[in-house]
């Protein structure tokens, strides 16, 4: 190396082990200022200064009395330092050969007394120094000496930190993608197994319904509980990935609580092995409705005691359900989930909720099973603020008890919605959909309802269908070509003015999806692969919703007072009213989706005095919002919100006014 | 007692005009705030009831037109659905006598436009 200062033997890969701190040029920073301060005061000098040296200058990471940021290497005072292994002390610049003359010393900074310490790595390089300088000559003594190198042993204690911070940041950078990559992959993977998944259940049941002798029934059979196992690893993996990103929910709604626990004692009674006793216990003072998450209570259920049914081959399981306090809000409950299996090793006891790990390794072989079960069970029971416990005993059996708290159904709320009707009568349904197999597969158990299906490819297709005859409901896939389940929903209840119910019909089961379908104007949800029982509740929910709204109240009180009490001029400008505002809709309308500002503003102002003529003053306030927005010359989601809403209610109060 | 009403909502301006009929008041109509302009140049109204977005022109113009130009006293009562401060402001800066917000209430209407006649008269 070709250079006029003193170059140490290591040069190269001191300069790697500079790097490798990432320190040069970083912005000031307190900790070091600190040492610098303590190096000032220590010592009694008015320059101090932590610094580092790389191939060309000096560095100041921190400095007190010096003023620049850095200085070229071959004038400095450290680049000696840095040869040494111990600190430098120089009492008097004056009577020292190599500095007596130098510029620094003569001039510049007037320094006439230099203690220096080597800032050491820990692998042995020199990188930079700890200095404390004076205009005047000086000695230190031994304590200062020896504070001296212990600040510098600080300082590179700190730089040591700061490094793996930086490393710790990066490691965590990767963690957080990589989890994002595995939610992804996760959510994906198990939409693409549910859609096939899907045909395959539906189908098995549907073969089971045919005429089938005593060999094919035993096939068709496992070939159903094989699926239905598929459709819970699946349904788990799907939970866990929504539980990771935090998107899953609890739902608050009114459920009969003994209902539920049956429902889950009848549905697994079946899975009962013949040596086991099976049985529910209910509190005598349990409520029949809570409000809480049904689903999520089922769920926790379902895999608790699938899991003591799954480990017992004799004795007996049993569910009991205790209430445990009560105030004026809330009741809580604990719940039993007890078996006399094989049991659980003290040792496992806290791992056995630990996600992929069961009691024994063998287990997994013996007794299948993903390993994610107890693990949701718990992220599910703490999701809903409760507790889950486990007593157990190897070859003795288990006991899981949870801990929930529900609140309280008010008098109010128990008096619930009447109950569905059974009697459907010869329904007419239109199903969007272009996978073939659901298709088939939806023709089959409608028809076993006994309702009548037209099918269409695609969402233009069923525009075309809808738009030539009359139907009680639609199905609406949400993925389909030309167009989408939600494109024409919206072209069904926007430009067709169609309150027909719509259901949408997806295996996406994705976060936001539901609330995405309920915005676009559908009134019904069910998930693929979909049950008979749960698409003919949603069927006959849509079609109950739409009788159990009660009419609109048109309030005419505005309009005597006007007339007087004049029925014919009353009537006339009703039939005004009928006659002037459904063009202005459709106007409005035209408009909006023309972008025209102008004309929306003007035909919301006039529709505005119209309604409230009617004292309409849910739509007046739709119109006024329109009216607003378009002043402002701009249109957001709201305003289209707005238009959809002052379009279905006008066609309500036209309907309602024409009956009259 | 003769009154003009300008309205361009049709259901409006009919109910507006029967409940004013009923009460003994005749009144002439207009949907179009130019035409309503023309008919207060040719006529003489006892008061002039006028709402403030029209086509042809507005309320405000109508009330501009009726104290600077026509130079009449004519009680002038301003019907909006603006809920801004502002606008009621600008109409009595601009001369009218009254301002009703809407949806404006018959029996409320009825009350101020016998008083503005009252203690015109």
């Amino acid at each position: 190396m070709n250079s006029n200062f003193p170059v140490p033997e290591n040069e190269l890969q001191r300069l790697a082990a500079l790097k490798r701190y990432n320190i040069l040029d970083t912005l000031p920073d307190n900790a070091f200022d600190d040492a610098t301060k303590l190096v000032s005061y220590i010592c009694g000098v008015p320059i101090a200064h932590i610094s580092f040296i790389d191939e060309s200058r000096q560095w100041f990471k921190s400095e007190i009395g010096i003023g620049v940021s850095e200085v070229p290497r071959e004038i400095s005072f450290c680049q000696y330092t840095i040869l040494e292994s111990e600190m430098v002390e120089i009492n008097d610049t004056h009577l020292n050969e190599r500095f007596k003359d130098d510029p620094n010393v003569t001039g510049g900074f007037n320094v006439r007394f230099y203690a220096g310490v080597p800032l050491t790595t820990p692998d042995g390089f020199n990188i930079g120094t700890l200095c404390a300088i004076d205009h005047v000559s000086k000695e230190l003594n031994e304590s200062q000496r020896n504070a001296l190198s212990l600040v510098a042993k600080h300082v590179m204690a700190q730089l040591e930190i700061g490094t793996k911070n930086i490393q710790l940041d990066a490691q965590r950078k990767i963690a957080e993608k990589a989890v994002l990559a595995r939610d992804s992959f996760l959510a994906n993977m198990s939409h693409e197994i549910r859609t096939p998944l899907n045909a395959i259940i539906g189908f098995t049941d549907l073969l089971a319904q045919t005429q089938l002798d005593a060999e094919q029934n035993d096939f068709i059979e496992s070939v159903q509980i094989a699926g239905e196992n598929l459709l819970l690893i699946v349904n788990d993996i799907l939970d866990l990935s929504k539980l990771e990103s935090g998107s899953l929910t609890i739902e608050a709604a009114p459920f009969n609580l003994k209902k539920t626990l049956k429902h889950v004692y009848n549905l697994l009674k079946i899975k009962v092995q013949k040596e086991v006793e099976f049985n529910l216990f209910l509190d005598a003072e349990l409520p029949d409705m809570v409000i809480g998450d049904q689903g999520r209570l089922n769920q926790i259920l379902v895999n608790l005691i699938g899991n003591s049914l799954k480990f017992t081959s004799e004795g007996e399981v049993i569910v009991a359900v205790k209430k445990m306090e009560e105030t004026e809000d809330d009741i809580t409950f604990k719940f039993f989930v007890r078996d006399t299996g094989i049991g659980i090793e003290k040792s496992k006891h806290k791992t056995v909720f630990e996600r992929f790990t069961q009691g024994e390794e063998s287990t997994t072989r013996t007794y299948g099973g993903t390993g994610l079960g107890l693990n949701i069970v718990k992220e599910l029971v703490e999701l809903q603020n409760g507790e889950i416990h486990l007593k157990s005993e190897l070859n003795k059996g288990s006991e899981f008890y949870f801990i929930l708290k529900y609140k309280k159904v008010q008098a109010v709320e128990s008096s619930a919605k009447p109950l569905l009707q059974n009697n459907l009568g010869n329904l007419k349904i239109l199903l969007c959909e272009d996978n073939v197999l659901n298709q088939k597969l939806a023709k089959s158990v409608i028809g076993s309802f006994g309702f009548d299906l037209d099918i269409a490819q695609n969402g233009e297709e069923g525009i075309e269908l809808l738009s030539q005859n009359e139907y009680d409901l639609i199905l609406m896939d949400l993925q389909m070509p030309v167009k989408d389940g939600y494109q024409t929903t919206e072209y069904i209840r926007n430009e067709m003015n169609s309150n027909i119910p719509i259901i949408a019909m997806t295996a996406h089961s994705l976060v936001g999806e539901q609330e995405r379908c309920y915005k676009v104007g559908m009134n019904g949800y069910v998930p693929k692969p979909f049950k008979q029982n749960v698409l003919l509740k949603a069927i006959k929910t849509v079609l109950n919703q739409d009788n159990d709204t009660p009419k609109r109240y048109i309030d005419m009180s505005f309009l005597d007072e006007m007339s007087s009490g004049d029925q014919e001029f009353k009537k006339e400008m009703i039939s005004l009213f009928i006659e002037k505002i459904p063009a202005q809709t459709e106007q409005l309308e035209k408009a909006f989706h023309g972008g025209n500002h102008d004309a929306v503003k003007k035909l919301a102002h006039n529709m505005k005095s119209s309604l409230d003529i009617f004292m309409l003053e849910d739509l007046s306030e739709y119109a006024a919002i329109i009216e607003e927005q378009a002043s402002a010359g701009e249109f957001t989601p709201e305003t289209r919100e707005n238009v959809n809403l002052l379009l279905c209610g006008v066609i309500e109060v036209v309907k309602i006014l024409k009956e009259l | 007692m003769r009154i003009i009403l300008a309205e361009d909502n049709d259901i409006l301006r009919k109910s507006l005009s029967f409940f004013l009929e009923s009460k003994g008041f005749t009144v002439d109509q207009f949907s179009d705030g130019k035409d309503a302009l023309d008919a207060i140049e040719t006529n003489n109204y006892d008061l002039i009831l006028t709402d403030i977005n029209m086509p042809g022109k507005s309320g405000m113009e109508i009330t501009q037109y009726v104290r600077q130009t026509i130079n009449s006293e004519t009680p002038i009562i301003i019907l909006t659905s603006s809920g801004v401060e502002q606008t009621e402001l600008d109409s009595f800066d601009i001369g009218a006598n009254e301002f009703i917000a809407k949806p404006v209430s018959p029996a409320v209407l009825l009350v101020r436009i016998n008083k503005l006649l009252k203690t015109h008269f």
